[in-house]
């Protein structure tokens, strides 16, 4: 009887990890191409035509750098978090608690000048998301609580949140009874660079930049990397875990809540309900893409960012947008599975337990 | 012989990367028997159990139940032939009860609760298992736990059951419980595969005993009624080496002059079981004390509460005559208080960092100023430490996971011992060692207490206890239970106090 079972690789494949992650992308563009012919399109052109979106000209990176910047900060966010083996689902709901945290100063604040209005905004934003991971945070740290469960929740809890403010207290009272939040004021807004892309983009690239800097020089960083290689070694080398779950999970929706400060000030005018736009659960693709590591996040967002870029683009020509999303998700799909791989191989097996081995 | 054994291995070889875990290891288990199977640590028991069950395929050898030969592919082909294992973590669901966790897997499609309760209950009261097959196993007992995991094997009809350390988790009422439940399955005709590392309960529970060292059988099917525990524990021990003659140093040790002291330790673990039980014990300056025990016996505990890494319930740690009190390993080390824990990858060092990153556990916080780490600093130590402790690497920035035992070891002590502290605790150093790994480390150890640093040494290698030490303290059960000086002891007085024959603490 001779088939294939999988086996243990005695180590694992050198690479193996960024490898699976390409051949994650090829499978899926592959997987695409057999679904853009069925229904009809000629693959190649309309993979063209994305790159040509997404690439093609300086308004067409703009698109896409702008769409990478709340991807990027949310897939920092997750890292942050996954790099200590720490799963934060909430930077959803963390967005939106920024996006409130920044109204909310806009609100407060709403004549000061534009050079302090945007930095209190930001600030604000800041302190919203990361007061939204305090819950999840205390609760991992001091009862061993799952932050999966919690932080996943919260997006729930927060949602109801927004919709009471721009339903109610916040509601504008010009708007002729829609539930929007009202204009913010206009020195609020962020200073454009080119194109679509405004200043968000040179704030979130010092905010990658600078962060995997820290984390790969500084002791903070380093202690982080030994409690997410050994959560024993950490406590051996005298590292209170808790402390450092506190510090990694609300920094970590700290940097989402400013996703939201940036999407409040860059891309809307006001606060409403669907702030968050996915990009919160899209951050999640990107930081397990990204393997967790700074560096990497900037490279899948923007990738990322093309992708649904091309995806609106082809729309014109009859072709559904969704098949950015199907992309997205199969990608994710093709590394996680190709990601089996950096941990076993294919071997033939047959009845004879020698020749399994040899093999 | 009438019948064939209902299990017998032979020529069993399992190579991992870097080690043999079962070097042409033999089995022969007749039916209706129970049959001991002993050993140190990595002598190879899990792994022959491991090819036994079918969860491991073996590199040579062959396996034959009743005469017949097998070739396991996976654990569910063990278990159709009549292989079940019942593993030392339990795989139960704790929101299921007894009765769903024992049918799991192999109920008929429909599932008849009152029915598959009411079988349950008959199999339990036929070999004596005390359940309720209705209850919930989130409430149940470590004990009873157990028994439903007896009771699963029974219920796939398992004819060979083995059991993997089965008293570790029990108090010893449930261990004597335990006892009876096994006898009445090797009455049923079953045959019972008992692995073990207390000595009384094998010579209590069991009827014949293999002992494998070094992954090879060195004993086999041996009647317990012939052994008596100092036997069997020199069998598991084995003959002396090469590198653990006594080693001579040149300033006598000075235990007027302590260096760390433990008064009255207490350790209890999750269970509320007391793993460490009133301990003390002293070290001087210069000088190597021993601690022997049979793996289990509150070893491990013991010098994780000296080094702060767990906390005792009571008792006090003494550097020098300064009161540790709850300070953590950290301030530990820089009061002068060294670890080197038994797991070296895990706890001792991290498995996903580099060279580099693992050498500087100790010395970070002072590399570099304020919030950052100068790196150079860092790799400048780390040369350092390479260089004088003769360690070879893939490079500083490789990952250590690429690191022979040996290799990380050294890089563990000699980290551990960069920080020139005075007292050291060294967990299983040489363990799983080859020869000049073992030298290498012996000779260090040794070269630091000429030079004044005091080790508490816990091995379960009894050469290497009657090598180094000064002085040997014997645990068991968590108690300190004979002391004796190195140099007048014997393997066999060692060897019966582990056993449990010497119960009074004689003065040195």
């Amino acid at each position: 009887m001779i088939g294939l079972t999988l086996q243990r690789r005695e180590q694992p494949l050198p690479g193996g990890q960024v490898r699976a992650v390409l051949a994650g992308a090829f499978i899926a563009l592959l997987a695409g191409a057999v679904l853009l012919l069925l229904s009809g399109s000629n693959p190649v052109d309309v993979y063209l035509r994305m790159a040509d979106a997404a690439f093609g000209s300086e308004r067409a990176w703009s698109n896409t750098l702008s769409r990478a910047v709340p991807l990027g900060l949310a897939g920092l966010a997750v890292a942050v978090a996954g790099s200590m083996g720490l799963w934060n689902i909430g930077a959803e709901g963390q967005i939106i608690a920024g996006a409130i945290g920044g109204a909310w100063v806009a609100r407060v604040l709403p004549d000061a000048d534009g050079v302090i209005l945007i930095p209190a905004m930001l600030i604000g934003a800041v302190i919203g998301g990361g007061l939204l991971a305090v819950i999840p945070a205390v609760l991992r740290a001091q009862l061993g609580v799952n932050e999966i469960i919690t932080t996943l929740m919260l997006n729930e809890v927060i949602l109801r949140v927004v919709r009471y403010l721009v339903n109610g207290i916040w509601k504008d009272p010009g708007g002729s009874g829609f539930p929007q939040a009202p204009l913010l004021p206009d020195q609020s807004a962020l200073p454009g660079l080119f194109g679509r892309a405004n200043i968000g983009l040179l704030i979130a690239a010092a905010v990658l930049i600078g962060f995997g800097y820290f984390a790969s020089r500084s002791k903070w960083g380093y202690e982080l990397r030994l409690a997410g290689s050994s959560e024993k070694t950490a406590e051996y080398a005298g590292i209170s875990l808790r402390t450092k779950i506190m510090t990694v999970l609300t920094l970590s929706g700290a940097i989402a809540g400013l996703a939201g400060g940036i999407e409040l000030t860059g891309s809307s005018s006001r606060l409403v309900e669907g702030v968050a736009n996915g990009w919160g659960f899209a951050g999640i693709i990107v930081a397990a893409l990204a393997l967790m590591r700074p560096s990497g996040v900037a490279l899948v967002a923007v990738f990322f960012g093309a992708v649904q870029v091309g995806g609106l683009a082809i729309q014109v020509s009859g072709v559904s947008a969704s098949i950015a999303n199907i992309l997205q998700a199969m990608i994710l799909f093709g590394a996680l599975a190709a990601g089996v791989f950096t941990e076993y191989k294919l071997v033939r097996s047959s009845r004879s337990p020698r020749a399994a081995v040899a093999a | 012989m009438s019948s064939p054994p209902a299990v017998e291995l032979t020529n069993i070889w399992k190579r991992f990367p870097g080690v043999i875990a079962n070097a042409g290891a033999e089995l022969r288990v007749q039916p209706g028997t129970v049959h001991a199977v002993l050993g140190e640590n990595g002598a190879g028991k899990t792994t022959l159990m491991n090819v036994l069950a079918g969860v491991y395929r073996p590199d040579e050898g062959t396996v034959l139940l009743d005469g017949v030969e097998h070739v396991f592919g996976s654990p569910a082909d063990a278990l159709d032939a009549g292989v079940a294992m019942v593993h030392q973590e339990f795989r139960l669901i704790p929101t299921f009860t007894v009765a769903e966790n024992v049918a799991l897997g192999s109920a008929p499609p429909v599932l008849r609760r009152r029915e598959i309760e009411e079988q349950v209950a008959d199999l339990a009261k036929r070999f004596g298992l005390q359940t309720d097959p209705r209850r919930e196993v989130w409430h149940l007992s470590m004990g009873e736990r157990q028994r439903v995991e007896i009771l699963k094997a029974l219920w796939r009809d398992a004819t060979i059951l083995i059991l993997d350390e089965p008293t570790a988790v029990l108090t010893p009422a449930e261990a004597n419980e335990l006892g009876r439940i096994v006898a009445a399955m090797a009455a049923d005709g079953r045959s019972i595969i008992f692995i073990s590392h207390k000595l009384d309960e094998v010579t209590r529970f069991c009827d014949e005993a293999t002992v494998l060292r070094g992954g090879a059988t060195v004993a086999a099917s041996l009647p317990v009624s012939s052994l008596d525990a100092p036997t069997l524990a020199e069998l598991m021990v084995g003959e002396s080496t090469l590198v653990s003659q006594r080693r001579v140093r040149n300033n006598p040790a000075d235990p007027d002059q302590p260096v760390l002291s433990v008064r009255h330790m207490t350790v209890h673990d999750i269970h509320g079981i007391a793993t460490v039980d009133d301990v003390s014990l002293e070290i001087g300056s210069g000088e190597i004390v021993g601690i022997a025990g049979v793996a289990g016996n509150g070893q491990r505990p013991l010098a994780d509460a000296i080094a702060g890494l767990a906390t005792p319930t009571q008792g006090s740690v003494r550097l020098e005559g300064d009161e540790l009190g709850g300070a953590g390993p950290n301030v530990r080390t820089d009061a002068g208080l060294s670890y080197v824990p038994e797991d070296r990858i895990g706890v001792g060092l991290a498995p996903r960092l580099s060279v580099t990153e693992n050498a500087m556990m100790r010395t970070y916080r002072t590399m570099g100023a304020g919030p950052m780490v100068d790196f150079g600093d860092a790799r400048r130590h780390c040369e350092q430490l390479i260089d004088e402790f003769n360690v070879k690497t893939g490079g500083l920035d490789a990952p250590i996971a690429g690191l022979s035992g040996g290799n990380l070891q050294r890089l563990l002590v000699g980290r551990e011992l960069a920080t020139s502290p005075k007292a050291l605790v060294a967990a299983q150093p040489t363990r799983g060692l080859d020869v000049q790994g073992v030298a290498a480390i012996q000779e260090v150890l040794v070269a630091q207490a000429e030079a004044g640093l005091g080790i508490l040494l816990i091995s379960e290698d009894l050469e290497e206890l009657l090598a180094l030490s000064d002085r040997i303290l014997v645990m068991r059960e968590g108690r300190i239970v004979a002391e004796f000086d190195a140099e007048t002891a014997t393997r066999a007085m060692v060897g019966e106090a582990m056993a449990g024959s010497a119960s009074k603490r004689e003065p040195a």
